[in-house]
Order: C-alpha cells, then sequence, then structure tokens
C-alpha cells in the first residue's frame, strides 16, 4: 500500500502540493491527470523520494520515505519509469536491466542476466539486450526503461509521462506493454495524458490542480457526466486533451 | 655551421634511459593525478561546505604556483620534517599533486554535465550512495574525460623535464649530461625538442583514438 | 660573514627578485603578442611557405617543454651562432617566442571564429583585405581572444620561474639563495610561492576586468 498523507511540497515560495492525499493499494491502476505544472512529477518524486517533503507523510508498505534508513526500503519496492527513460548511458540494454538487481538485491549476476533477458525479450528486445542506449530509438529505449524498473519485482511501478518524448507509432508499442503489465495486475501510478489509454487500464483517476488533489473517483464515474466531468475544470481539461 | 648528428649516435642508448624514466615518471604521475583529482572531485562536488571550501583552495593554489616552486618546497622541504625520499619519488608526487590540481576540474565538469535524471535513476533503483558514484557517476565522467585528461597528460610529460633540475636524470637530464660531453649543446637540444613534440604529438594521436573508443556507445551526445 | 637567519634585507631581496619576474613577464608578453599577431596576420595574407613555417615553428614550441627551449637558446645559439648571449637575453628570446606560439594559436582561432560570411560581405562591398581585418575582424577576434589571452598569460607568468635555472635573478632564483643560506625550505618557498600566486591572482584580475570593459563596449556598438 501506497499512503500519502497531507502532502505539502514547497519550492521557494511557490507552494507545489498542499495537502495531498493518495492511498494506491496493490492490485491497482491510478491514473493522475492535471495540467502541466499542477504538480503530478513532484507527487511521483515525493513517493519515490527524489524530492524531500515539507509536510505530511509518506509510506510504502509501512515504510516511510522520510526515514533515510527507511527510504531504502521503499525504494526496493517501488520502480520507476522516467519520461526521458534516463538510461545509464555507458552501460548496455542488459546492463541497465541487472545493475540494480545484481547491486542492490545481491542476486546472482548470471541468473539476473537470465532474468534481464527474458524480461528484454518480453518486450520485443531480446536481440537489442547489448546495444547501447545511444544505439536505441526511442521507443525501445524506453522498453528498456520498463524493464529496468520491472527486473526490481517492484510491488508498485511509478510511471511519469512516461510516452509523451516518444512519436505516436512508439507510443503504441510501450502503451501496449502497459495494457499487458495492468492486465497482468501490476500496481501501477501513472501520470498520463494519453486520456483514452488512461480510461482504458486504470482502476481509478485523479485529478490534481495547482498542487490539490481535486477529485478521486473510480475510472467510470471519473468520466461519467455526472461524477467526474460535472467538474467544469475537469471537463475543460480533457475536453482540451482530446483536442491535441 | 653544419648540424652533424652522427656525434650523438653514441650517446642514444644514455638518452633512451632517460626517456623510460621520463614514461615511467609521467605513467605514475597520471595515475597519481587520477587518485588526486578524483578524491578532490568528490571534495569539490559533496555538500560538506568545509570540504568544498578545501578543495577548492587545493585546486586554486597548485594551479597558480610555479611548478618549480612547488617541486622545491617538496625536495628541500620533506628532508626537514624527517620525511628521506629520492628525486624520483619526490617527482611523482609533486607532478602528481600538481596534475591532481587540474584533474579534479576535468572530473568536476565530467560529473557536472552528466544528466541529473541518470543518476536519479540510479537512485531510485535503491543504489547506494557510494554505488551511484563508483557505478555511474565515475565512470561516466571519467569517460567524457578522455579528451582533457589528454591535455592534462601532455602538460604532464612537458612538466616533467622540470625533474632534471633536482638532478633526475630523465630525458632532459640525461641530455644536459650529453650536451656538456660532446660539446654540442645546439644539436642536442634541437634533437630534444623534436624528440618532446613527436612524444607529446603521438600521445595526442592515442588519446584521441582511446576517446573514440570509450564513447563509442555514447552515441553523439559526446562527438 | 654569514647569516643564517632571516634579516630585512631578505624583504628588499624578495622584492627585487619579484620586480625582475614582473618585468620580465611585462616584456616578453609585449613582444610575444606582437609576434603572435604578426604571425596570425601572416597566415591571413596566405603567405605561402612562411605560412607553413611558422605553423610548424608554433607547433613545435607549444609542445615541447620551455625548459629545452630555454637550453637550447642558452647554450646552443652562442654554440652555434658564435654570439654572445647573456642569462637576461636568452630568457628574453625564450619567453617570447612562446609566448608568440601561443598567442599564434589563440589569433587564429579568434580569426577562424568570425563567419565567413561576414568577411565575404565586407569584400563585396569593396574593402581591402586590410581594411577587412581592420575593422571587421581585428576588434571581434579581440573580444573572442581576451579569456584565452588571460590564461595564457597567468599560464606564462608561471613559466618564468624557469629562467631561474640558467641564472637570471628572479624570484624563484631569490628564492634559491634564501633556501640555502637560512635552510628553511618550508618557510622560503611558502613565501615564494605566496607572491607568484597574487601575482597570478593580478593579472587575472585585470584580464576579467578588461574583458568585462570589452563586451560593454562591443554591446554598446550592437544597439
Ligand atoms: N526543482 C524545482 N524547483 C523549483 N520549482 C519546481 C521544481 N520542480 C518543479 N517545480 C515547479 O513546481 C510546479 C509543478 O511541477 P511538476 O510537478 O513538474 O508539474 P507537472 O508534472 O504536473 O507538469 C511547477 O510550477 C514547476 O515549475
Ligand atoms: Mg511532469
Amino acid at each position: 500500500m501506497i499512503k500519502a498523507q497531507s502532502v505539502r511540497k514547497v519550492f521557494g515560495s511557490v507552494t507545489v502540493l498542499d495537502g495531498v492525499d493518495l492511498t494506491v493499494a496493490p492490485g491497482e491502476v491510478v491514473s493522475i491527470l492535471g495540467s502541466s505544472g499542477s504538480g503530478k512529477s513532484t507527487l511521483i518524486r515525493c513517493i519515490n523520494g527524489l524530492e524531500r517533503l515539507d509536510g505530511g507523510s509518506i509510506t510504502v508498505d509501512d515504510f516511510d520515505v522520510s526515514k533515510p534508513k527507511e527510504l531504502a526500503e521503499a525504494r526496493k519496492r517501488s520502480g520507476t519509469v522516467f519520461q526521458m527513460f534516463n538510461l545509464y548511458p555507458h552501460m548496455t540494454a542488459l546492463q541497465n536491466v541487472t545493475l540494480a538487481p545484481v547491486e542492490v538485491l545481491k542476486r546472482p549476476k548470471a541468473e539476473a542476466e537470465a532474468e534481464g533477458r527474458a524480461l528484454l525479450a518480453s518486450v520485443g528486445l531480446a536481440d537489442r539486450a547489448d546495444a547501447f542506449p545511444s544505439q536505441l530509438s526511442g521507443g525501445q529505449r524506453q522498453r528498456v526503461g520498463i524493464c529496468r524498473a520491472l527486473a526490481m519485482k517492484p510491488r508498485y511501478l511509478l510511471l511519469d509521462e512516461v510516452t509523451s518524448a516518444l512519436d505516436p507509432e512508439m507510443t503504441a508499442d510501450v502503451l501496449d506493454i502497459l495494457a499487458k503489465l495492468a492486465k497482468e495486475g501490476t500496481t501501477m501510478v501513472f501520470v498520463t495524458h494519453e486520456i483514452e489509454f488512461a480510461r482504458t487500464i486504470s482502476s481509478r483517476v485523479v485529478f490534481l490542480e495547482k498542487g490539490r488533489l481535486v477529485v478521486d473517483l473510480p475510472t467510470e464515474q471519473f468520466f461519467a457526466a455526472d461524477g467526474g466531468l460535472a467538474n467544469p475544470r475537469i471537463a475543460q481539461f480533457l475536453s482540451k486533451m482530446r483536442k491535441d | 655551421m653544419r648540424i652533424d648528428l652522427s656525434l650523438l649516435v653514441p650517446y642514444l642508448p644514455f638518452m633512451l634511459e632517460g626517456a623510460l624514466l621520463t614514461a615511467q615518471v609521467c605513467v605514475l604521475a597520471l595515475l597519481g593525478s587520477l587518485i588526486v583529482g578524483a578524491l578532490m572531485a568528490v571534495a569539490r562536488t559533496s555538500a560538506n561546505t568545509l570540504l568544498r571550501r578545501a578543495a577548492s583552495i587545493y585546486a586554486d593554489l597548485f594551479r597558480n604556483v610555479p611548478f618549480i616552486v612547488q617541486l622545491f618546497f617538496f625536495y628541500y622541504g620533506l628532508p626537514e620534517i624527517g620525511i628521506y625520499i629520492d628525486a624520483f619519488t619526490t617527482g611523482v608526487v609533486a607532478l602528481s599533486i600538481a596534475g591532481g590540481a587540474f584533474t579534479s576540474d576535468v572530473i568536476r565538469s565530467g560529473i557536472l554535465a552528466i544528466e541529473p535524471g541518470i543518476i536519479e535513476a540510479a537512485q531510485v533503483s535503491g543504489l547506494s550512495k557510494t554505488k551511484v558514484f563508483s557505478k555511474i557517476v565515475l565512470p561516466v565522467a571519467l569517460r567524457t574525460s578522455v579528451r582533457p585528461m589528454g591535455s592534462v597528460f601532455i602538460n604532464l610529460i612537458l612538466t616533467s623535464s622540470i625533474l632534471s633540475t633536482i638532478t633526475l636524470n630523465e630525458l632532459t637530464g640525461t641530455a644536459k649530461i650529453v650536451a656538456s660531453d660532446t660539446f654540442k649543446p645546439f644539436e642536442v637540444y634541437v634533437v630534444l625538442l623534436i624528440a618532446y613534440a613527436t612524444l607529446t604529438y603521438l600521445v595526442s594521436l592515442l588519446i584521441a583514438a582511446l576517446h573514440r573508443r570509450l564513447n563509442r556507445d555514447l552515441g553523439e551526445a559526446v562527438r | 660573514m654569514r647569516y643564517t637567519e632571516f634579516t630585512p634585507f631578505d624583504i628588499v631581496l624578495l622584492a627585487q627578485g619579484l620586480g625582475v619576474s614582473v618585468g620580465l613577464f611585462l616584456a616578453t608578453t609585449v613582444i610575444g603578442l606582437l609576434i603572435g599577431t604578426l604571425w596570425a596576420v601572416v597566415r591571413f595574407y596566405r603567405v605561402p611557405v612562411l605560412t607553413q613555417v611558422i605553423t610548424f615553428v608554433a607547433e613545435l614550441l607549444k609542445n615541447s617543454p620551455v625548459l629545452v627551449q630555454l637550453f637550447l637558446v642558452f647554450f646552443g645559439f652562442p654554440a652555434f651562432f658564435h654570439i654572445n648571449l647573456g642569462p637576461v637575453e636568452a630568457a628574453v628570446i625564450t619567453l617570447s617566442g612562446n609566448t608568440a606560439a601561443f598567442v599564434y594559436v589563440i589569433a587564429v582561432s579568434a580569426i577562424e571564429s568570425i563567419g565567413r560570411d561576414q568577411i565575404e560581405a565586407a569584400r563585396a562591398f569593396g574593402l581591402t583585405k586590410w581594411q577587412v581585418l581592420r575593422h571587421i575582424i581585428a576588434p571581434q577576434a579581440m573580444a573572442f581572444a581576451i579569456g584565452p589571452l588571460t590564461g595564457l598569460l597567468v599560464n606564462q607568468l608561471q613559466v618564468t620561474s624557469l629562467i631561474s635555472v640558467i641564472g637570471v635573478m628572479d624570484l624563484t632564483k631569490i628564492g634559491n639563495i634564501l633556501n640555502l643560506r637560512t635552510l628553511k625550505p618550508f618557510i622560503v618557498w611558502a613565501v615564494v610561492g605566496v607572491l607568484y600566486y597574487l601575482a597570478a591572482k593580478l593579472i587575472a584580475y585585470a584580464g576579467a576586468t578588461l574583458e568585462r570593459r570589452l563586451r560593454a563596449h562591443t554591446a554598446w556598438k550592437g544597439l
């Protein structure tokens, strides 16, 4: 269970997250929607401990991310996929995937590599395992990024606009993989601008506005005329997203 | 005024010995510079203010004081406090410390040039601080540092000639002896000049090749 | 009479040494700037043979130890050309030539930093090559070169310390004398080092100020 309670985050004089409450139970797929600058990335970065909280608390399976000792445990339980991939440039796809299992989980190298290759094969990259990031297309890089997160067998997958840097064709490849993961029951917290996709795979949708979590509804209700859409801001946001 | 180099032929083996000593000194000093430079670069990018301040004072000081002054400081000073080391070791130590000041700059900018997202990816995957540094930060910084490190190495080679002033018979030291033995200083020093220029040219070719090899995986970003 | 303690007169000695170092530095800087710029102009006019010779000599001087260049001039020239050269003259020749080589390289890249199209446009207006150089290239190249030149001069000040090896009474030589007399190497070389350090900082400061002025000036003209 990921539990965020009254989370506050301040940059200088700007309050970026203002009392956010969010709970994600195992098996859920939660989409975070909201216009640019509303604090979606910051929320993800608070959950994986990249930002220090200025108020409230976040626990991942009861491990408090604000406590350095517990953060390590919390981080073992969640995996992050980044918008800009952030692959290690000096390592092959396979090395990117096996680094953390070997160094953090102390898995035997051969085992980690066999699993890494299987993971890469499952996203259609069997023959690219020994390629360096610079030799891969954007879509391929992001698939490696997903494998890198999955290799740690995380209970929660955090994804921040993982298709925003990709062109439509590659976006489809990556979304297919995420849909498959969702179907297999992977728990995901998922920032996206792909509204239709969010609608098909999420169990819940939350909406952030200026650092406040204003709506938190099951997917069907969120998209229902008398549910989320009743909120004029959300209706406006959705129609704008659909137009783009 | 004719240049006659045949007189120097018998001295070639002697000068080659000197060249070998120069090579030894420079390779050791390069390793020393890398170690000192990496430590100082870590200090200069650390969160500890005192450490950061101390490391940047070190870099500033040793870059703005002539090497020969630093060398004399160690060569005449160390015995004073009971440390007796030979000219060779003194030379390597002094070159490493001076080279380290430049190397720390090179590595530091290599570290600062790394995409922060890459380091964050390593952090959230659960790698400890030291692992993030040794597995991600340092290797990436070192690879992009090959070319500027090459300039540092070439400077080490040129600077090592100054070690002849503390009685070390490296390449320049042997040449001095040959010049006074043969009474042909012009010929000897012309040959020496060309020898150093050739040596540094070959080293620069080697560095370019190493850079290409190490960075072939990093793609266009570094080229 | 033999003094082993420091005396007030040592301060005068140090000041004299510093004066010699700074004086020679300034003189060779001016000469080096003139020669180096002249070489760059020769290259700009693409004078055949001469351009190649200059480039070769500059590379040779850049890629060999100054100490060896100094030995070549001080010991080699008199023996080969049958002329008399004192240590100061040899120092002036060597340091000027060395500075010129680096100035040449900086000037060439400064000139090359200016777009071909600008030069061609000016030529199309009927300006002579000299007018283009004088009015179009020189002001821009100056603004471009001032940063690298400052770095060069900070370095060349340190290089002057090598002339102590051929007996010029510069700051380092005074350091040697005091070191031998007082047998207090740490104090002597630390003081000498601090003096060099302060002089280097002064040059860097002057360069930065000049750069700011030049930048402000060109920005103003651009309006
Ligand atoms: N490191 C930072 N320093 C200052 N402001 C930041 C920083 N990171 C994010 N912000 C600000 O916080 C707000 C929310 O950013 P972000 O979480 O990236 O929004 P989103 O991902 O929803 O587009 C923005 O106004 C952004 O400018
Ligand atoms: Mg964002």
